[in-house]
């Protein structure tokens, strides 16, 4: 049986596609098509990622401008159709400039560009994203300038209220508290999911946690995926 | 002023955020402003501006209210304001 493809879309400026590539064939065991940013088609709909990088430079506001291209609409159109999505760092700003996800991310609170290992607490280990990974507690690095989660209080319970959010900053043990939060994110929130539950955004780069060793925990969160096709 | 400058439409659209937001740049700039030995500043707030300059008056209001609310701006966490120059 021909292996199953999943998306990939790619705007001037992302950097973490080809990583993403290698991550999804390697550990979902699947083929990829790279869809340009301004292909109205996206032919392979199963599952489509949308990596970080610096989509158009930052301009305006991360994420802002590549709502605007074609593929985006086209995702936005399936993502009603209950595809499943995933947007990793600007990918995850991406979806909440688009409106598929809730909030805003803005500027660290210390406005450095934060990149380091950091231990994220799976917060739901009810989505289809996460059920499979056998850990509560994974380490991904982070590497973002804008990653701070905001949102109205009232959004805020509400996502609570909906198990919504699916990965918090934590303490290697899972703790969740301040000093464990590296840029200010509302409730250390490191990712989230719609209510719908297709859509996952989280700043943390699983992808880039595959390299070293069979233990990398982004290895189980892209075996996790198969799941899903 | 000559008569094109005049008759030039330009709207200036700013941009700040919503009260509440911590905005970390406006802050260090605030601190400076204190190290600078000014005692009076109580608060700063940073904000940014467009000018766009339209070719025709149909309709350039409702326009700019959906341009500005639907790109310019993210309404989660910025205020936006439309004036004509």
């Amino acid at each position: 049986m021909p292996k199953k493809v999943v998306s990939i879309v790619v705007f001037p400026g992302s950097n973490c596609d080809r990583d993403l590539d290698i991550a999804v064939q390697k550990y979902m065991d699947v083929n990829t098509e790279l869809v340009w940013h301004d292909d109205p088609n996206i032919k392979n709909q199963e599952m489509i990622f949308i990596p970080g990088g610096f989509s158009f430079g930052d301009y305006l506001r991360s994420g802002a401008l590549a709502t605007k291209s074609p593929a985006m609409k086209e995702v936005i159109r399936l993502s009603k159709k209950g595809v499943p999505i995933i947007g990793i760092c600007n990918g995850f700003q991406i979806l909440t400039e688009c409106k598929l996800l809730d909030g805003a991310l803005i500027d660290n609170y210390k406005r450095l560009f934060i990149c380091k290992e950091n231990f994220v607490k799976i917060e739901n280990k009810n989505t289809q994203f996460t059920k499979n990974i056998h850990k509560n507690v994974v380490q991904f690095p982070i590497a973002h300038a804008q990653g701070r989660f905001y949102t109205s209080e009232d959004n805020l319970k509400r996502l609570e209220d909906n198990n919504q959010i699916v990965f918090k900053y934590s303490s290697r043990d899972g703790k969740i508290n301040k000093s464990e939060n590296p840029n200010g994110s509302m409730n250390n929130i490191a990712g989230i999911i719609n209510k719908n539950k297709n859509i996952l955004g989280l700043m943390p780069h699983p992808e880039r946690a595959v390299n070293f060793s069979e233990d990398n925990d982004g290895i189980s969160f892209f075996r996790g995926l198969q799941n899903l096709l | 002023m000559n008569l094109r400058k005049l008759l030039k439409m330009i709207y200036r659209v700013y941009i700040n955020f919503k009260k509440g937001i911590l905005d970390p740049e406006a802050e260090a700039i605030k601190r400076t402003i204190d190290s600078m030995g000014y005692k009076t500043i109580k608060n700063i707030s940073k904000g940014k501006f467009f000018d766009i300059e339209i070719s025709s008056s149909k309709n350039t209001l409702g326009d700019l209210e959906k341009i500005s609310s639907d790109l310019l701006s993210n309404p989660i966490i910025e205020n936006f304001k439309i004036i004509k120059k």
